[in-house]
């Protein structure tokens, strides 16, 4: 699921979300069987199979056990009895993207990883993906493709590219109707319910991209066709309040998700930075500093984007995010590099000196060492 | 990247995009960058590159060397295709090596390639005081893993620049010695 389509799935959020409360029925369908290879289906999941030995060998795959047992752990408590059919893989690629094949490959990126505050946020949008799994939406779109011909074309675009290339193409030709997304909201809404999760945190999910988008330039979601039928901020808010009021309850286990991720978000945010995309960057870690404040690699972030934005401003307010990880305590060595780099610019000698030495002290094989060890000779003549 | 990557062998297949040999000896990029040839070189002549001239000795799929000759200030290292949409890397006189570094990085990883920075050193380029970059990038469209080098220098605002990668295996190491040799023999005319 692609942010814009995760987007878009949510201007149907508040329509789902007050027939799931209504109590619309859905019914967990059996195990799905391996599909004859000479059916059309059988020839899908053949071409998924290939591409998830693929994703399998691919080095864009995060190789953590600890943190793919705890993502698979998630999906496992969603999917229930078709646990056994879904294999989870993490991939590294900065941008909220989640999407599973009709095989039952998963695929969660790490740019969602680092978007959602807890558990039942991020079993929100799995959720959602199994919905589209349990449901065969592919094998529909599948049918409906060769239907227009476009087969051909798509199959081209299919052979030409890597893994995970592989997979956002097959993504963007496969791309769900509005119908089948309403249809995938609605299951993954039952099966958070079903595994004990808050399902109002799913409407969480989709303000905080609303965030990021309007921060775009040219990111007003009311200018975007796509989004001339979402609902307002209060028709969305009193939906959710409403299924809040139907069915309270549920937990959200942000200690856990926060605990398990911590190793990796320091990268996390470095692959965001490095996104270059800075207004949404901003928007993002914005978010997450006035959700976790106490948190010194946020503000390290965000004093890298305006940093690298260099704005009008820009690096006052870099100066003061650096100070304020630094004053937090615990922070990444590179706050001091970037703190040194604009000492140094604005011709603060002395300060620059301490705050390169004190990011070489705690780097001392930093790859841009031999840079700043040459910063420091001429700050010292 | 990847539409670049798909789309320059089908306009080479279609002769939309003409192939210049590059004989060894002095040959001069744009208006003030110089540099000497110990052998040939292939330059493909494309218009999603500009203003980087693409050289190549295996063909682009496998190598690619980019050179950048007078970069102004404000202008673009890489075309966004019209697509205002898309983020520009546009260069900034004033930036410092960290920052140019950025830039390129940037601009290699925009299709979601994965960059890794190997070494950033103060080097001369150009008769100039400069910097040498070294990587490690894999290709998103193919998985690929690359290894890459690039010198910079900025001259009266103007950014000259050169950057080769090719696959980390046999193809990196056959020819980056001769481009180190093309970056010693750099020189950016005043």
């Amino acid at each position: 699921m692609k942010r814009r389509e995760f987007l878009a799935a949510g201007c149907a959020c508040g329509t789902l979300l007050a027939g799931a409360a209504a109590g619309a029925e859905w019914q967990m369908p059996a195990r799905l069987a391996r599909p004859e290879l000479a059916t059309e289906e059988g020839g899908l999941w053949a071409m998924m199979d290939r591409a998830e030995v693929q994703l399998r060998r691919s080095p864009f795959t995060l190789r953590d056990p600890k943190l793919h047992d705890y993502v698979q752990d998630i999906a496992c408590r969603l999917g229930a009895a078709h646990c056994p059919d879904i294999r989870v893989y993490l991939v590294q690629t900065p941008l909220f993207n989640a999407n599973m094949a009709p095989n039952g490959m998963m695929q969660v990126w790490t740019g969602l990883m680092l978007r959602v505050d807890n558990e039942a946020q991020l079993a929100a949008v799995i959720g959602h993906e199994i919905g589209h799994y349990l449901a065969r939406h592919t094998l529909e779109h599948l049918r409906d493709v060769k239907s227009r011909s476009a087969f051909g074309q798509f199959l081209g675009l299919f052979g030409a590219a890597g893994a995970v290339g592989q997979l956002a193409l097959l993504a963007s030709a496969f791309a769900y109707s509005r119908d089948q997304e309403r249809e995938a909201d609605q299951i993954g809404v039952v099966l958070m319910r079903g595994a004990g999760y808050d399902p109002a945190e799913a409407g969480k999910v989709w303000d905080n991209l609303l965030l990021e988008i309007q921060a775009k330039p040219g990111g007003d979601p009311s200018r975007n066709p796509m989004f001339a039928t979402h609902p307002s901020e209060e028709e969305r808010r009193e939906t959710l309040l409403r299924v809040a009021a139907t069915a309270p309850g549920g937990v959200n286990n942000e200690d856990a998700w926060q605990q398990q991720t911590a190793p990796f978000r320091r990268q996390w945010l470095k692959d965001e930075v490095k996104r270059g995309q800075h207004e949404e960057s901003l928007a993002l870690l914005t978010r997450l500093i006035v959700h976790s404040p106490t948190r010194p690699e946020y503000f390290y972030a965000r004093g890298e984007v305006y940093r690298s934005r260099a704005g009008d401003k820009d690096l006052d307010s870099a100066l003061a995010d650096y100070q304020s990880a630094i004053g937090l305590g615990g922070e990444p060595p590179e706050t001091h590099r970037g703190l040194g780099l604009i000492q140094r610019q604005r011709m603060h000698a002395a300060e620059a000196k301490e705050s390169f030495r004190r990011y070489l002290d705690a780097m001392p094989d930093a790859p841009d060492g031999p840079l700043i060890k040459s910063y420091l000779e001429l700050l010292a003549q | 990247m990847k539409r670049a990557l798909l789309a320059l062998p089908i306009l080479l297949l279609a002769g939309c995009a003409a192939v210049t040999k590059i004989a060894p000896g002095e040959t001069t990029v744009g208006e003030r960058l110089v540099v000497k040839l110990d052998g040939a070189w292939n330059q493909i002549n494309v218009q999603n590159m500009r203003p980087a001239q693409l050289w190549t000795m295996e063909g682009i799929y496998v190598d690619q060397f980019r050179l950048y000759s007078g970069i102004k200030d404000g202008q673009a290292i890489h075309p966004t295709g019209g697509n205002a949409s898309q983020k520009s890397f546009n260069f900034r006189s004033n930036m410092q090596p960290d920052e140019i570094a950025g830039l390129f990085e940037g601009m290699l990883t925009r299709d979601g390639s994965r960059f890794t920075l190997a070494r950033l050193e103060p080097v001369a380029f150009g008769g100039l005081p400069g910097f040498r970059l070294e990587y490690a990038l894999i290709r998103k469209a193919d998985n690929v893993q690359l290894s890459g080098v690039g010198y910079f220098a900025v001259s009266r605002g103007e950014l000259f620049a050169i950057l080769y990668m090719a696959p980390r295996l046999a193809f990196f190491q056959r020819h980056v010695g001769q481009v180190e040799q093309i970056a010693r023999s750099a020189q950016v005319k005043e």
